[in-house]
């Protein structure tokens, strides 16, 4: 087997890339970050990701999955955030830091930020809807004079469902970022909004001219966001989401994550709502 | 194009060439039941150039059905894994091969490595391989590759192309390997009065096939363009989608499907040794695109039928493969315990184009 093919365009094609994890760290219930490294140093170095890409993470003696990059590709810690929804997921959980786990990626084609500059930039995301969106986020906050406003909503069931809130506590204070911040059903001692994420789109003073909208979350709310964005005059071709899918191989071989006609590995995450109206099939 | 003849009794002498450097393998007829199976031989001799089409595609020679494609080992307490990349690399050797299989590995061809991303796997498999392929002057019953631009004849992909030309062979060169092998074989040169002949043989298939073949012939372009543009009615989908056991036959059947899946597998060798082993998937599955967390966007039947006959009959699919995803080998016909073999379902979607 030749070395050379299993990096494709700068990618780690067949064979995982053996990474550490350095340290792990409890977000909200049945989510956890890990912070990860590859142990070979020249394509650790190389190892460059666009906002929405992502990764397929190996844990040894359980299998595959897919999963979202959350860091920014400049300036920020790398790592993944997962939440335990099957056997694979719960092997990760169940790891500890010095652990190994294997790394293939980054694939998909990521947000087409050189697209956005000088707009308004939304972000809508529903619970851990956050996490794909998190490193599009951080990037845009980085570069934030190349933007015009920059908004994050985001809504949660409980207080304890809010995702990255040391994240959220930095953000708040960030000079002209905008944030808004919603639960479905506060505790008693809940001091911000309550109700669903669109119902702050009045108080947010939405902007609708010259802006990009990013919606990520389970699909009711996803719907219902979608719905109340167009209702204010955003087009479709302004909306982005990332989807998710059932994926095997990440670079379009094993056809699982085939949505209409484009795959979701190759052709997306990303797609905008006006493709994925196209595409005919259940989000 | 180079050609030469060689007599119906050496013909044999090819795919004994062949075993000096290649496993061999080729439609054998299986003494108890009488079917034709598309297999390794061990005795090259078994190869029966005039057997009927395989009842399996050649696909599982460069995509195996269960393949391992990696091992390795993890120590949890240690931290240390290793791994190994595991591929076979034989040489292999195709002979016999219908025109409509070899299109559906070209098909395989243009997806596995043709595409953004090598598929290595398949490139460890396809890259050592010789293959010659048999044209069909006779048609089988449930053959239609004359609606899908795969036959009676190979047009391009082989080594050596063979014609039965009633007392001999026309052997006619693909490549700069076959065309060392026919100087191996000193074989008599051929002219273009044998070619015509050729012609003549494969005028005669074509104007041997099925009804079905006939009548589908104009459609299935035309199938192509409503499923391509998403203007089939939801309940043709559904008359297709009821007809449908899940049982994923024809996909396991097809020349050209290639869907897969990927599991980890632990070996009892040794502790902490796994295998990842990609083993063939069917789209009709409920589990196909099920995601952890048990969501599952194509729950309905009818949604994943949609999608095995989008892949045989859309242009977007035909941009991977440069041809239509459907070889017209019929076997999807043959096997299927419903009634939605490729054939039919052109009937059912041209049934609502003409009312």
């Amino acid at each position: 087997m030749s070395q050379v093919l299993n990096i494709q365009n700068g990618k780690i094609v067949t064979i995982p890339e053996i990474a550490t994890i350095e340290e792990i760290r409890d977000e909200i219930r049945e989510v956890k970050t890990f912070y990860l490294s590859i142990d070979n140093k020249d394509i650790w170095n190389n190892f460059k990701y666009r906002s929405g890409q992502f990764v397929m993470c190996t844990i040894f003696g359980a299998g595959e999955f897919a999963v979202s990059l959350p860091p920014s590709p400049e300036n920020d810690r790398f790592h993944i955030t997962v939440r335990t929804v099957g056997r694979v997921t719960s092997a990760l959980h169940a790891l500890k830091p010095g652990d190994k786990v294997g790394l293939r990626g980054p694939f998909g084609n990521g947000f087409p930020f050189e697209e956005f500059k000088g707009k308004n930039l939304v972000y809508v995301a529903g619970g851990i809807g956050l996490i794909p969106l998190r490193s599009s986020i951080v990037h845009a906050l980085q570069h934030k004079k190349d933007f015009g406003r920059v908004l994050m909503l985001h809504g949660a069931r409980t207080p304890d469902d809010l995702m990255y809130k040391e994240n959220l506590k930095e953000w708040q204070s960030f000079e002209g970022f905008e944030t808004y911040i919603t639960v479905d059903v506060p505790t008693p001692d809940w001091k911000g909004e309550t109700g669903f994420v669109h119902t702050l789109f009045d108080k947010a003073n939405l902007p609708v001219e010259n802006t990009v909208a990013f919606v990520c979350g389970p699909p009711v709310m996803f719907n219902t966001v979608i719905g109340e964005l167009m209702k204010r005059g955003l087009s479709d071709e302004n909306i982005y989401s990332t989807l998710e899918r059932h994926m095997k191989c990440g670079v379009g071989k094993c056809q699982h994550c085939a949505v209409g006609r484009t795959l979701v590995c190759t052709d997306g995450p990303v797609y905008t709502y006006r493709q994925i109206k196209t595409l005919g099939e259940e989000i | 194009m180079t050609m030469f003849l060689i007599k119906k009794a050496d013909v044999g002498k090819i795919a004994q060439e062949l075993g000096r450097e290649y496993q061999v393998y080729g439609p054998m007829i299986e003494k108890g039941s009488g079917q034709t199976f598309f297999d390794r031989a061990e005795d090259v001799a078994e190869i029966n150039l005039s057997a009927p089409i395989p009842s399996n595609p050649p696909k599982s020679v460069v995509f195996p059905q269960m393949e391992r494609i990696l091992s390795y080992e993890y120590d949890r307490t240690k931290n240390t894994v290793k791994m190994e990349p595991d591929y076979e690399v034989t040489p292999k050797a195709l002979v016999g091969l219908r025109p409509c299989d070899l299109a559906g590995m070209l098909c395989l061809d243009r997806f596995f490595m043709g595409q953004e991303f090598v598929d290595e796997v398949y490139l460890n498999h396809r890259k050592k391989m010789f293959i010659v392929t048999n044209t069909c002057v006779t048609p089988f019953k449930q053959c239609f590759c004359v609606c899908t631009d795969s036959g009676p004849a190979a047009g391009e992909g082989y080594d050596l192309n063979l014609t039965d030309l009633g007392k001999e062979y026309l052997v006619e060169v693909g490549s700069e390997k076959g065309a060392a092998l026919a100087a191996k074989l000193s074989l008599a040169p051929a002219n273009d009065s044998h070619l015509a002949l050729k012609k003549e043989k494969v005028d005669q298939s074509i104007a041997m096939f099925e009804d079905i073949a006939v009548d589908s012939k104009a459609w299935v372009s035309r199938v192509m363009n409503r499923v391509t543009t998403g203007f089939v009615k939801d309940d043709v989908w559904e008359y297709i989608g009821d007809q449908c056991f899940e049982c994923g036959a024809c996909t396991f059947v097809c020349p050209s499907c290639s869907c897969f899946n990927i599991a980890d597998v632990n070996n009892t060798d040794c502790a902490g040794c796994a295998d990842r082993l990609r083993t063939w998937d069917s789209c009709s599955y409920e589990g196909y695109s099920r995601m952890a967390g048990g969501h599952n966007p194509r729950k309905p039947v009818e949604d994943r039928r949609n999608k095995r006959f989008f892949c045989k009959l859309s242009y977007s699919q035909m941009k991977k493969y440069l041809r239509p995803g459907c070889v017209g080998c019929g076997r999807c016909a043959w096997v299927c315990p419903g009634d939605i073999g490729l054939p039919n379902v052109v009937t059912y979607v041209r049934r609502e184009i003409t009312g």
